[in-house]
């Protein structure tokens, strides 16, 4: 018999009663995994490395609210500017409504300096771009999106509008491949289809995406945009990409705040659960402590052993919950990556899963140190006569 | 009458006390349990600590097995003198020198009876191949290589205090304390048990040390000592 063989077997002294501190340690941590990875894609939308030089200009009343596109010209004329993008929503989905993903009418002239890092230019031909910008009817898409489809080149996709009351039937053109599986869920097609297809739509879009040249420019133009649109009918909200998707992400309400609150609070009830649990056990086992340190095991060394078993016990549970969360995470990408790109991220990254663990076995000892270095600090012969 | 009169045969002393006494404290009250107590028991000696509920015997078994301390007065067991001990050292000398026989066996239950045998070894710093030897070697004195590989509740009352006298002898101990071995046990069992015990002492030369209140166990003593209200009271040699 070895060390570990002793812990474990002293693990399984109550297998009903392992079976359900474990399952309530999975549960816990398979929570707490999926939460934090949830606020660390959520961060991660208003964290993109390749937003530090774009803004975007949306009317000031909402994004739901449209800006006339004659409003590019005055964007395009300001010194710190390299391109402006029209961009507008367009909410379709390809045969079933389940089959939603996110689909843009764009200005298909500027989208891919706009969005070059996203798009992954130098994969992409001059010819490809070409044939794109010829074809009217044509539309380019992510890679993971063809291939969930089965799409190619020169596949037509029929898209049903949800929010315009046109159904384009677009010929893909263009497969690109980005470094970031959300940038890959996503359509885009002339924008001349919806304003052609929706003449409410007709000179209006719903945001222009603004390049500029240097990053430290943005804070100036901000202001001299706003300024500018000031006290018309179409006043501006002119804001980094960043806070531009933060405004998004905010429509969900303060969900950082929500998802720490669960968090404590699911940690805490776990410390309580695992420290009753592990109390009750080790307040059991008071004779066979005494009679182990009677054989010549030193208090330090029980203390030890019942630890270990306490660490075990976490640290089964915590592998376990990161183990499920890991597969919550992929079927979390399948199921929703298409439909909310930013799910395509969504996965239990290391540093959570490590945060669990570590988390995990905290709870562990804590709780099973208080009541373990009572019961190895009680006179022996105090134990002994618990005995019967 | 002064213990050290009692006669408990020849040979070196394994254990010596002298003036030992032990109270315990209830809050402000303090409740003498043993007084004065001088004794020298020699090695190789089988005695049995008699006398009434309260009178302190186990209480003094429980000071020459090395798990409590005395209030007073010095004890030296198996060459050491235990009050020069901290609470380590005494643990890893109870480990070299002591084995422990309880009245309820108090194997642990999650652990086969060759494990329970085993733990003892863990401290020892013995390879897994020593180990199992020295195991094997104490299951077959007791008699149980047959069950070796049950759990504590697969054996009867005497096979599990059979396996608690193997598990007290594998580290090869000097002394053996026993505190009631048979008080659980129906006749037949305990008769078993104290054959043991008393080959132990006969043919290993194992001094033992033990606690009962059945005639019939202290019979199987060379000596009896009786205590009376924590003192020593009076010594017998057993005549067979």
């Amino acid at each position: 018999m070895r060390w570990l063989a002793l812990i474990w077997k002293s693990l399984l002294r109550s297998r009903r009663r392992t079976l359900l501190i474990v399952g309530s340690l999975v549960l816990s941590v398979f929570t707490v995994a999926v939460l934090q990875s949830l606020l660390t894609t959520l961060d991660s939308i208003t964290d993109n490395p390749n937003s530090g030089s774009r803004l975007a200009v949306r009317h000031k009343s909402g994004i739901t609210q449209m800006l006339p596109r004659s409003y590019e010209t005055y964007l395009r004329q300001q010194p710190e500017v390299e391109t402006v993008c029209a961009l507008q929503w367009f909410g379709g989905y390809y045969q079933d409504p389940r089959n939603f993903f996110a689909n843009f009418a764009s200005d298909e002239t500027t989208i891919f300096q706009t969005f070059r890092e996203e798009f992954g230019l130098s994969s992409i031909t001059e010819a490809q771009i070409k044939e794109y910008l010829r074809d009217g009817a044509g539309c380019i898409v992510g890679e993971s999106l063809a291939l969930k489809n089965g799409w190619k080149v020169g596949d037509v996709v029929p898209l049903t509008g949800t929010i315009f009351p046109i159904n384009p039937r677009l010929t893909i053109r263009l497969i690109f491949k980005s470094s970031r599986p959300s940038d890959e869920n996503v359509m885009h097609f002339h924008y001349k289809v919806l304003e052609e297809g929706v003449p409410r739509m007709k000179g209006l879009t719903g945001a222009f995406w603004v390049r500029v040249h240097r990053p430290e420019d943005i804070p100036r133009l901000i202001d001299r945009v706003d300024r500018h649109y000031a006290n018309s009918a179409y006043e501006t909200l002119t804001e980094t990409e960043s806070a531009f998707n933060l405004a998004f992400v905010k429509m969900l309400g303060n969900i950082s705040a929500i998802i720490q609150g669960i968090t404590i609070a699911v940690v805490l009830a776990i410390l309580i659960v695992t420290a009753n649990t592990m109390g009750t056990a080790i307040r059991e086992r008071g004779s066979e402590i005494a009679v182990f340190r009677a054989m010549g095991f030193s208090a330090s060394r029980v203390l030890s052993l019942l630890l270990a078993e306490g660490v075990l016990l976490v640290g089964l549970g915590a592998a376990l919950g990161i183990f499920l969360a890991q597969a919550a995470a992929g079927a979390v990408r399948s199921a929703l990556g298409a439909v909310m790109p930013f799910f395509a991220d969504f996965e239990i990254t290391s540093a959570t899963a490590l945060l669990c663990l570590a988390g995990a076995l905290v709870v562990g000892l804590l709780s099973t140190f208080i009541p373990a270095y009572a019961a190895t600090r009680r006179p022996i012969t105090e134990g002994l006569r618990s005995v019967g | 009458m002064n213990a050290n009169a009692f006669d408990l045969g020849e040979g070196a002393p394994i254990i010596t006390l002298r003036g030992i006494a032990k109270s315990y404290w209830r809050e402000t009250l303090e409740i003498p349990v043993l007084q004065g107590i001088d004794l020298e028991i020699p090695s190789g000696a089988f005695v049995a600590l008699m006398g009434p509920s309260g009178s302190g015997k186990t209480t003094l078994l429980n000071l020459v097995a090395g798990i409590d301390r005395p209030t007073g007065g010095t004890l030296e067991v198996c060459g050491h003198e235990l009050n020069d001990l901290d609470d380590d050292e005494l643990a890893a000398w109870r480990n070299a020198h002591v084995g422990f026989i309880f009245q309820n066996y108090n194997l642990v239950p999650v652990l086969t009876a060759f494990e329970n045998v085993e733990l003892p070894l863990l401290l020892t710093g013995l390879g897994r191949r020593a180990r199992r030897e020295r195991v094997a070697e104490a299951l077959d004195l007791v008699n149980l290589t047959d069950k070796q590989w049950n759990y504590p509740r697969q054996l009867s009352g005497g096979q599990e205090q059979r396996v608690a006298i193997a598990r007290a002898i594998v580290t090869d101990p000097d002394l053996l304390v026993a505190d009631e071995p048979t008080g659980a046990l129906d006749a037949k069992n305990a008769e078993e048990v104290l054959g043991l015990m008393s080959r132990l002492n006969t043919e290993m030369g194992k001094t033992i040390v033990m606690v009962t209140h059945d005639p019939k166990a202290a019979h199987q003593a060379r000596h009896q000592i009786h205590l009376e209200k924590g003192v020593l009271d009076r010594a017998v040699e057993v005549n067979r």
